[in-house]
């Protein structure tokens, strides 16, 4: 786990270039360029407003204005799913570079990840827009505590990275693995808590129990107190999200560690 | 970085040392292909999966050392192991059994344009695939003006790669690859790709860097450049270390297996063409009213009694045709023919008994005919041989063509398919220097 992350920052500036590389070649030719990366997000955030307050309105206690309470959890899930998504597939996809060059195969799932950090990181003017004016509309969101998102988003990279690292090395020899991902980040998308809140599930011990093994709900737990609510998160929220960070960067880098010698040709 | 490759840069070690090595990959076998992690996880055979099972055997038992600042050439046909162990070499993959040992930095000119992206422009993808060949950043701003200037790209820098030639793509990344300011240069065939300008300032630089007593392993089908080039071959054939040594030996030995491949191939197939059968070319490759028949036709290089059958030889070596010819009812009218003609049909020579003066009196039963050259003059290359037998106004009892295959080797490279005894001689004003630079 230890040679993953030390060959990822001897190598860190192939890593910056790589990275610079996705993210020019996706915005080369389009029009609007860099400003893709904030109109996405600016969309979403404009169809759930419209959904939200217009189309029907959802009674839920705690989450409003709603739009801005589902875009809290939702553009760092965005973050996570792409990431994970584009990480799979990164060794298959790259077979060419691999084979061509004596590279540090590690790299190209934390490209994946990183890449997807800066389009998360290009969405932060449209939330902190959109808390500007829900403020000024009179709720209570956001909050200097908002300013403690980055830590979250810092302490969820080993999570990201680790799902990264073992699933690209799995997708190597098993062709089915960004399938069954697929179908895997549906359904933990409503096990996590991003559309609602924890607390509407107190009638309901035992599903409230698997939310909280979800290794993703702590960290929309933190996104929802940071962003929408303004609150720091509670010292067990940190605890939880350190634990699963490190076990999920442990495993990934574990397994991919030991598929390393397979990679290259198998990819 | 791993266990069977470690890299130093001890002086007096030589350049790369390959021992023992060998190289199985993994068979593909056609379950593997369709294989799921639902299924595996369902068979619960996830750890057998991951297990290394059949293997092919890519390259077994290789050992040689190559010194600081030689040119070492790699021959053999496809499949050989050439690449494989190329790559070996390079770091990209690594050994099943034994070590590769290399000292210096490794520039591999095998897959160029690593890390390339189609929708960048040039400019940026020399940075990035430099720094994917480990250059830093300033050391690519250093040589960025020399890298354009070798790959003659400079008004298309700014363009996107994806609307380069293929050409235009290997010579840039060629371009790169070779700025790395490498210890070591491991080519690969690249120098097929480019234009002959582009592959002719290849070779120069390549000439350069040898000057610099930098190593130079090289892969080539182009024989002639690797005895041209090279201090030392190595022959492998089906991954096994055939020769090590003097590159025209290494050379001469591998030609002179394809020859005898060809000609038991040439031998196989003039023994199972009947009438009709087509050549590559789609013309038939035999003909004829059957009276008299060409049964074998045979190359022997040598003189006299140390003349054995071969398809390979030294330009200017003695040679004889030998024919076998049955009658299958006596003739009193014949003629025997020979021609030889380069595989794209540029005729080089032909000539027959009735051309020679020879005139026919009986024909009956089986017979031999040998055309002798004491020296076959032709220039180097492949040659295919026709042999006939017909009538004095050409009606053919039967023509065979392309019955034979051989191969013609030289020192010297040139132009044609003559190769007349020749020398150069000088006077005045015209001095030549020794591949090291020092004066004749």
């Amino acid at each position: 786990m230890l040679q993953v992350a030390a060959q990822i920052f001897r190598f860190r500036a192939l890593l910056w270039t790589l990275t610079t590389r996705e993210l020019k070649a996706r915005y080369r030719g389009s029009a609007l360029g860099y400003l893709w990366s904030l109109a996405n997000p600016l969309l979403l955030l404009g169809v759930y407003t419209f959904v939200f307050s217009v189309v029907f309105r959802p009674r839920v206690a705690g989450a409003d204005p709603y739009a801005l309470f589902v875009v809290s959890g939702l553009f760092p899930w965005v973050w996570l799913s792409t990431s994970l998504l584009e990480g799979t597939v990164s060794l298959t996809a790259n077979s060419g570079l691999l084979r061509k060059a004596v590279f540090p195969v590690e790299l190209l799932p934390a490209v994946a990840v990183l890449s997807n950090l800066f389009h998360l990181l290009f969405a932060t003017p449209v939330l902190a827009g959109a808390i500007l004016v829900g403020r000024y509309y009179g709720h209570p969101v956001g909050g200097w505590a908002t300013l403690l998102t980055p830590v979250v988003i810092l302490l969820e990279v080993p999570l990201v990275a680790g799902l990264a690292l073992g699933l690209s090395a799995l997708n190597v020899h098993f062709k089915d693995v960004r399938d069954l991902l697929t179908n895997l980040l549906a359904l933990a998308f409503f096990l996590t808590p991003i559309l609602y809140r924890i607390e509407a599930l107190d009638g309901l011990p035992r599903v409230q129990m698997a939310i909280r093994a979800n290794p993703f709900a702590p960290f929309a737990l933190a996104y929802q107190r940071t962003i929408f609510e303004g609150r720091v998160p509670e010292p067990s929220l940190w605890l939880h999200m350190v634990l699963v960070s490190g076990v999920a960067w442990i495993a990934g880098a574990w397994l991919f560690d030991r598929l390393r010698e397979t990679l290259v040709e198998a990819a | 970085m791993s266990a069977g490759i470690s890299r130093s840069g001890g002086r007096s070690e030589p350049a790369i040392r390959v021992e023992g090595l060998v190289k199985l990959y993994r068979r593909t076998a056609p379950r593997d292909q369709f294989r799921t992690l639902k299924s595996a996880l369902v068979e619960r055979s996830l750890t057998r999966n991951l297990s290394r099972e059949e293997a092919i055997v890519a390259l077994d038992g290789i050992d040689f050392e190559v010194a600081r600042g030689e040119a070492f050439g790699v021959v053999g046909g496809n499949g050989s192991g050439k690449s494989t162990l190329l790559k070996l070499i390079a770091g990209m993959i690594r050994p099943s059994a034994g070590t590769v040992r290399v000292a210096g930095r490794v520039a591999a000119l095998i897959e160029l344009g690593a890390g390339f992206h189609p929708e960048i422009s040039g400019r940026e993808n020399v940075y990035i695939n430099g720094a994917v060949l480990g250059l830093s950043r300033r050391e690519i701003d250093r040589r960025y003006d020399q890298i354009v200037e070798f790959s003659g790209l400079a008004e298309f820098m700014e363009e996107p790669v994806k609307n380069y030639s293929s050409g235009m793509y290997v010579r840039l990344g060629f371009a790169v690859a070779i700025h790395t300011d490498p210890d070591i240069l491991l080519v690969d065939e690249v120098l097929a790709v480019g234009d002959e300008q582009f592959s002719h300032r290849c070779l120069r630089r390549i000439e350069e860097l040898l000057v610099q007593g930098k190593t130079v392993l090289f892969v080539s089908h182009s024989l002639d450049l690797v005895a041209g080039l090279c201090n030392r071959a190595l022959w492998l054939e089906g991954g096994k270390q055939r020769l090590v040594g003097n590159p025209r030996r290494a050379i001469d030995a591998y030609r002179q297996e394809v020859a005898e491949r060809e000609g038991e191939e040439h031998r196989a197939e003039s023994e199972r063409e009947e009438e009709g059968e087509r050549g590559d070319d789609g013309e038939p490759l035999r003909w004829g009213s059957r009276e008299a028949e060409i049964v074998a036709v045979r190359l022997r290089v040598g003189e006299g009694a140390e003349a054995e059958e071969r398809y390979l030889l030294e330009s200017g070596a003695a040679a004889t045709f030998e024919i076998d010819v049955v009658a299958n009812r006596p003739l009193d009218d014949f003629v025997f023919g020979i021609a030889i003609a380069t595989p794209r049909g540029v005729s080089c020579w032909g000539t027959n008994t009735d051309l020679a003066g020879w005139l026919p009196g009986r024909l009956e039963g089986a017979g031999k005919v040998r055309i002798h050259c004491p020296a076959l003059r032709l220039a180097p290359g492949e040659y295919l041989v026709d042999v006939a037998v017909h009538a004095k106004d050409g009606a053919p009892y039967d023509y065979r063509r392309k019955v034979l295959g051989f191969t013609v080797t030289s020192r010297e490279r040139g132009e044609g398919v003559y190769f007349p005894e020749h020398r150069f001689a000088f006077e005045g004003g015209i001095a030549w220097r020794e591949p090291d630079g020092n004066p004749v």
